[in-house]
């Protein structure tokens, strides 16, 4: 029964159009970004760096590198977005749409219900950050060679730089390790969903929350509370790329991340259950 | 007013089943913050019946169906439907109900036949068969791979009656099924209700505008206004409330007065019918009527309609 309902989930979920915006804007702006990369300057910087830093530049001007620098504003931004979008409307849309109603005449329970939509919304961003992974590799690939890759990404004092095999394996850890991050922005637009609101209303609820985070933790004098930051936690992903990876850091964002993801759902089930679904 | 074949037939096999009640209110109160939408309801649904459910806009019926389908908390009362509390044991209660709502809602991007094995999977796994099976009983085979946006109004309202019937239900709850129905669509609606109760011995509660189906269509009625029932019992017990008379005389006014002063009838209505007391024929009051020097020109039995009797009890 779960997983038929699952399935029905995911076909609501995929027979939307919407539902692809971000699988579309990654395969435009990846493409985008390969090609200014390709056939301008920018990449000069970047070889300066190398070349201060005692390597040859060439062989890290590669795929890789070009596909986690695409990464890093793609996942600031575009990802929390599309997520954001999807979560805010699993409830929330089909309230609106009177199919809420429909389904719960039927022998369901709420609590079945949702958790059956957090798992489709934990698919889908399983799904977008996978097609975020492999676009990139892909477009670069049509105008980089294979080799090397650079990180640098100064905010949490990163810089490595790998052989094509490490890479690769840094590459994919970085992406599995990004699925938690769209999870949790998911689950935080599923919570607002939960509640009796418009669908975008969710969404830019759960963007405004995401934003003030960001811009917390970026307050100087705030520095000593990162901690307590839920995005501060987000960019667990970018560790992967660290020379010598911080576990304890990783071990320590999961586990708090598992307490957000866990508060959310439960405040969202509990709007939910005691929520009087009226047409 | 003629009360229908299957109606008389459904009524009498529901006299013997009274024990056997589907849905039960018990002192159910709803407010929605501070505003009482439902007060003190208590209503009952015997197996076996058609069961209308009357009352004006905002009157509180859609919020008592909400309350039986578990999708709105009650503040106060108890809920049972097949036996079972619905708050307590919701998926228990609704495992052999289908419901329809008044403007049905689908995934209009899905097919029909997809939206049928969504809606379904919530029950039970449902095999292709019997989807099969529902889809050709109300009459989409061939467009059951469309999708739902194509389809008409007509077609939507029976993809809504397929959805229902899936689980095999016991019991058919339609919120205002008619709404937006072209005459053709009420007379198909009217006769599906019938077909339903007579070929699947479904119970059926029918909250509807559309006083002259409910007249034609059920066996109970009950009625509400601001939250509170007002009347509940055999449509044909509240066709037969009162004796009325159509009577034609020059003066209906002294006639009227004449006949209240003598105690044979206890109210009048549209200028020429009078309601007859209590244990008052008709002849005794065309007697009193000539013997009172009143010229009598016609005189006939006005049989109520549903109408009648649910705007005298509005009135009330």
């Amino acid at each position: 029964m779960f997983y038929l309902q699952l399935r029905n989930e995911l076909w609501k979920l995929f027979g939307k159009k919407r539902t692809y915006i971000g699988f579309f804007m990654f395969l435009f702006a990846q493409n985008v970004i390969a090609l200014v990369f390709r056939f301008t300057q920018a990449s000069r910087p970047m070889e300066r760096m190398l070349e201060m830093s005692g390597h040859l530049a060439e062989p890290f001007i590669s795929v890789l590198t070009i596909a986690t620098i695409m990464l890093v504003p793609a996942a600031a931004f575009l990802l929390p977005l599309y997520v954001a979008l999807v979560g805010g409307d699993l409830v929330a849309k089909e309230a609106e749409d009177g199919t809420l109603r429909m389904i719960l005449s039927r022998p369901v329970s709420r609590f079945r219900l949702l958790v059956v939509k957090w798992v489709a919304g934990c698919i889908f961003s399983l799904l977008l950050v996978l097609a975020l992974g492999v676009f990139g590799l892909a477009f670069s690939r049509l105008y980089f060679p294979w080799g090397g890759m650079f990180v640098w990404l100064p905010e949490n004092g990163i810089f490595g730089v790998f052989e094509a095999q490490t890479g690769l394996v840094r590459y994919v850890a970085g992406h599995l390790m990004l699925v938690t991050e769209a999870a949790s922005i998911m689950c935080l637009a599923l919570l607002f969903s939960c509640f009796n609101v418009k669908p975008a209303a969710a969404t830019i609820l759960a963007l405004s929350l995401i934003f003030v985070s960001f811009i917390m933790e970026h307050i100087p004098y705030f520095k000593d509370y990162q901690n307590w930051f839920f995005t501060y936690h987000l960019h667990l992903w970018q560790f992967m790329f660290a020379d010598r990876i911080p576990w304890w850091r990783i071990g320590q964002s999961l586990s708090l991340l598992i307490g957000f993801n866990a508060t959310f759902l439960a405040i969202g089930m509990a709007s939910f259950h005691m929520r009087d679904i009226k047409s | 007013m003629k009360v229908t074949g299957p109606s008389e037939l459904s009524f009498a096999e529901g006299a013997s089943s009274r024990s056997n009640r589907l849905i039960e209110l018990r002192g159910v109160t709803k407010r929605f913050r501070g505003r009482l939408a439902v007060d003190d309801l208590t209503l009952e649904v015997p197996a076996g019946e058609i069961y209308g459910l009357l009352g004006h806009n905002g009157a509180g019926k859609s919020t008592a169906i909400g309350m039986m389908l578990g999708q709105v908390w009650p503040t106060r009362g108890e809920v049972r439907v097949c036996g079972h509390d619905v708050m307590l044991r919701r998926t228990l209660a609704l495992r052999q109900v289908g419901a329809i709502f008044e403007s049905p809602a689908f995934y209009d991007y899905l097919s029909g036949w997809r939206n049928l094995e969504i809606l379904s999977h919530y029950t039970a796994p449902t095999s292709r068969q019997r989807l099969q099976e529902v889809i050709d009983w109300v009459g989409l085979t061939g467009r059951e791979r469309s999708a739902v946006r194509t389809y008409s109004h007509g077609m939507r309202a029976r993809l809504a009656l397929a959805q229902a019937l899936l689980p095999e239900p016991t019991l058919l709850i339609l919120d205002e099924p008619g709404d937006g129905l072209d005459p053709e669509g009420i007379h198909e609606m009217r006769e599906t209700i019938l077909r339903l109760h007579r070929e699947l011995g479904l119970t059926i509660l029918l909250s509807s505008h559309l006083l002259n189906e409910v007249e034609q269509l059920c066996t109970q009625i009950g009625v509400i206004r601001k939250g509170r029932k007002v009347f509940e019992g055999p449509t044909a017990h509240a066709l037969q409330s009162r004796n009325w008379l159509r009577i034609t005389v020059p003066d209906f006014a002294a006639a009227d007065r004449f006949l209240r002063q003598e105690g044979l009838i206890d109210e009048s209505r549209d200028g020429r019918c009078v309601a007859m007391s209590e244990g008052i024929s008709s002849e005794a009051i065309i007697r009193r009527l000539v013997e009172g020097g009143f010229r009598v020109s016609e005189v006939a039995r006005d049989e109520q309609t549903l109408e009648d009797f649910y705007l005298s009890v509005m009135r009330q």
